[in-house]
């Protein structure tokens, strides 16, 4: 275990200002989603998560949703919005910071902030999903069990099938992800 | 190279991934063409859910002053537009925009529906109408299937010969039906032939403010202007129209209108007539600029042709024209080349009421007379030109050749046809798969409802042999359809936000209610289930006035949803007005009765659209 063998290839290197730009170009593309299909919306109602603005019919969802006594989903419920684009944008820049100094020991620690950061992400979203889902006002004219749909799959709430998806942009963080790991791969002992 | 296939993998499954989850594979189906000879009858005019029919069937809705709008081949009505009638169903004739629109009046007679046309084909913007019982002619936007525009006609009676649009929509004829002097002042029947005139106007449409308008008026001799067609093509600066008691009959027209074996066919070239009225040629006639043809002479010529004629309807390729004889058993060619060359070289027989009357054999191609066909009132046209004529009379439709007069195939139906309507049959490429016989008499066709009967339209494949295979009831009464192809009427799903909008509020905190003297604005939400007026108030949902106040109550339904419409009625007040999806509307009346009147949704919008009430309480006079 010399100091060369801690050096990252020029290869490895140029992978992980790839996966960098992923991250960057991820800040685009929704992140996740939930769509709503009813009976009377075969065509399906979206909620649409950026990571910096939420998309889709949120008007008529917060329309219907009154009816269970749920709160609105509004971009001022989720104060992540405003400062999410900053730590991506900030991780990105690490991670190019990363690939200039191909140094492993580093590259250890991107990763390590990388699971952390999803991690926390993953939290967060049950979190709001919990609290949206169980703090139905007790004054709504429909009464329904609390419930907290999940991360990733579907759900059944009165006459709605919710389906929660990832977005385009998770998976290009994850593409960035897997391109970071393949270096301790490649450039194994 | 082995070492980009972990990338490659994990980038492919990534956007694998993606792409199942956010690719929309759904495609939206039509029904497939009638055209099919495999197929039953049930099967050709069978529309399953989930699919669609191919074309929208504009009828004119008649003494309803409605327009009823149908799918095709399935028959099924799908929605009625009010034009010139009120429609509490809808609101029309109650919201401030509608009741401005129409006046004082409450009823129109509908007659001729025509599309706003791009060179010469139906381009699904705009559908025209005109109102024979008042006067009017509306437009129609297809965004919203919502009549933006209605126009008084001065100086008319009765604009039955019309609407005909010009190839690109430069102008909308309305020829009258009724002769009336000028300004339609009181006269003597006596003084029928000076002083009654049979005014044509030309209406223009400005579509950026959606505002109809009158450029000229021409002072037609005091005959009665039965049909009309716009040139095509080669012949698409000009126009011809049919007309009946030139006898200029005062009385009994029944009997003295027909006494004359011949009436006349009005040729005449509008982009001239422009460039009369350009030139200052014309007079000025309480605001309007009047052509008459006696002293702004050119432009307008007179055709002889078999007694009272119907229909006059140019061939898709713009280079003929039919006159169909109605009580003379013969549908007559007519060739806009010959026509053109009879007025280049002066062919006249004379003059009538000071326009010239063009030589008939000099322009007359062919006169057809299929054996026993009686009362021939309109003609449509197939994709290969084929002429289809009504014939109410002997109560059925003859295909035939104008480039021969060869009598091709006929349909009875049941009974007494008046138009009937083509698939895009009277553009410049019609679609020769369907046509409607608009049938006068249903009789015994449907479930008795007693002594009167509703209308029937017949659906016949002219995809091969003549077939009736389809019949529906309509109410009274389709005068002419015009038939479009579906994907050509681009519909919105809700009206969008518009922000210059001061009667709009979007956002339940901005409603309130501003009184001011005796004067009280409200400026409203509707959304699933609740009325808000003033957010700020105990009761959100309850107006409170003194008798007498006048009052504005703006609505806007925020919920931007496609069908989720609302309606809102004041109880016992006589008032009810709807409001679409993003739409504001306005109600404006004076609170002249005290009481407690409670306001409710009209329109089910969810399961406590029943809930969806609140009360409008004047307070009364001390």
């Amino acid at each position: 275990m010399n100091s060369q063998s801690k050096k990252l290839s020029m290869v490895s290197s140029l992978l992980i200002v790839v996966s960098a730009i992923l991250i960057v170009i991820s800040l685009f593309f929704p992140w996740w989603k939930m769509v709503f299909v009813a009976p009377q919306y075969p065509e399906g109602l979206n909620i649409i998560v950026y990571p910096n603005k939420l998309e889709g019919q949120i008007d008529i969802v917060n329309g219907l949703n009154h009816y269970i006594g749920m709160a609105n989903f509004s971009e001022k419920n989720f104060p992540e919005l405003a400062y999410l684009p900053y730590l991506v944008g900030g991780l990105a820049a690490l991670t190019l910071l990363t690939a200039l100094l191909r140094k492993k020991s580093v590259l250890y620690g991107l990763i390590s902030l990388f699971v952390i950061g999803g991690g926390l992400g993953v939290f967060d979203l049950q979190h709001a999903l919990k609290k949206f889902g169980t703090n139905l006002s007790p004054e709504a004219p429909i009464k329904m069990d609390p419930f907290v749909p999940p991360i990733l799959g579907h759900n059944t709430v009165a006459n709605f099938h919710t389906t929660s998806l990832l977005g385009l942009g998770t998976y290009l963080v994850i593409a960035a992800f897997i391109l970071l790991l393949i270096p301790l791969w490649k450039d194994r002992k | 190279m082995k070492k980009w296939i972990p990338i490659a993998s994990g980038l492919l499954a990534g956007f694998v991934a993606a792409t199942i989850s956010f690719a929309d594979f759904s495609s939206t189906k039509t029904n497939t063409e009638a055209a099919s000879t495999t197929k039953s009858d049930a099967e050709k005019v069978y529309v399953p859910f989930g699919q669609k029919d191919d074309y929208y069937l504009f009828a004119s809705g008649g003494h309803s002053g409605q327009m009823f709008i149908y799918g095709v081949p399935s028959m099924r009505k799908i929605r009625t537009i009010p034009v010139f009638s009120q429609d509490s169903a809808t609101g029309y004739g109650f919201d401030e925009h509608s009741k401005k629109m129409m006046g004082d009046y409450t009823w129109g007679d509908l007659h001729h529906p025509a599309f706003s046309e791009t060179k010469g084909d139906y381009d699904g913007k705009y559908m025209f109408a005109t109102d024979v019982g008042n006067s009017r002619a509306a437009v129609v936007d297809l965004k919203t299937f919502t009549t933006k525009d209605i126009i008084q006609v001065p100086n008319t009676a009765g604009p039955h010969c019309a609407a005909f649009v010009t190839e690109n929509t430069e102008y909308m004829f309305l020829p009258t039906r009724f002769a009336v002097p000028v300004g339609q002042k009181y006269e003597s029947l006596d003084n029928f032939s000076d002083q009654y005139r049979g005014v044509m106007s030309a209406v223009t449409f400005n579509e950026k403010n959606q505002k109809l308008g009158i450029a000229y008026q021409v002072a037609l001799p005091p005959w009665s202007y039965d049909l009309s067609d716009a040139g095509k093509k080669s012949s698409a600066d000009w126009a011809v129209m049919s007309t009946y008691n030139t006898e200029e009959a005062t009385t009994n027209l029944e009997i003295n209108a027909s006494q004359a074996d011949r009436d006349y066919i009005v040729l005449f070239n509008w982009k001239e007539l422009a460039k009369m009225v350009k030139e200052g040629k014309y007079e000025n006639v309480g605001g309007q600029k009047m052509i008459y043809p006696e002293k702004q002479k050119g432009g307008i010529y007179l055709i002889p042709v078999a007694k009272s004629p119907h229909g006059v309807d140019v061939t898709p390729d713009g280079k003929q024209f039919i006159a169909s004889g109605k009580l003379a058993p013969t549908m007559t060619v007519f060739s806009f080349e010959k026509a053109f060359k009879a007025v280049a070289n002066k062919d006249f027989a004379g003059e009538r009421n000071g326009i010239p009357v063009l030589n008939y054999k000099s322009v007359m191609e062919r006169e057809v007379n299929p054996e026993n066909a009686l009362g021939p009132l309109h003609t449509q046209f197939d994709d290969k030109g084929m002429a289809y004529t009504t014939m109410f009379i002997s109560s059925e439709v003859v295909k035939w050749n104008p480039k021969t007069g060869e009598t091709l195939d006929r349909v009875p139906v049941q009974y007494s046809p008046g138009h009937s309507v083509a698939t895009e049959g009277d553009t410049v490429a019609p679609d020769g798969k369907w046509l409607i016989a608009l049938n006068k008499i249903a009789k015994d066709s449907y479930l008795s409802v007693g002594p009167s009967h509703p209308e029937s339209m017949q659906l016949i494949d002219i995809s091969g042999k003549m077939k009736v295979i389809q019949s529906a009831p309509v109410d009274p009464e389709p005068h002419y359809a015009q038939m479009i192809k579906a994907d050509k009427i681009k519909t919105i799903n809700v009206y969008p936000k518009d922000p210059k909008n001061k009667e709009a509020v979007y956002k339940q905190s901005d409603t309130k209610i501003v009184r001011n003297g005796n004067k009280v604005d409200v400026y409203g939400i509707a959304m699933r289930s609740k009325f808000i007026f003033d957010a700020k108030a105990k009761r959100p949902d309850v107006i409170e006035v003194n008798e007498g106040d006048h009052v504005t109550i703006h609505l806007t339904n925020i919920d931007f949803d496609e069908d989720i419409t609302h309606g809102f009625a004041i109880n016992s007040y006589n008032l009810n007005m709807e409001v679409q999806p993003g739409q504001t509307n306005s109600m404006e009346f004076v609170a002249n009765k005290a009481g407690t009147y409670p306001l409710y949704c009209t329109n089910f919008c969810s399961a406590l659209h029943q809930e969806m009430n609140g009360y409008f309480l004047v307070k009364p006079k001390k």
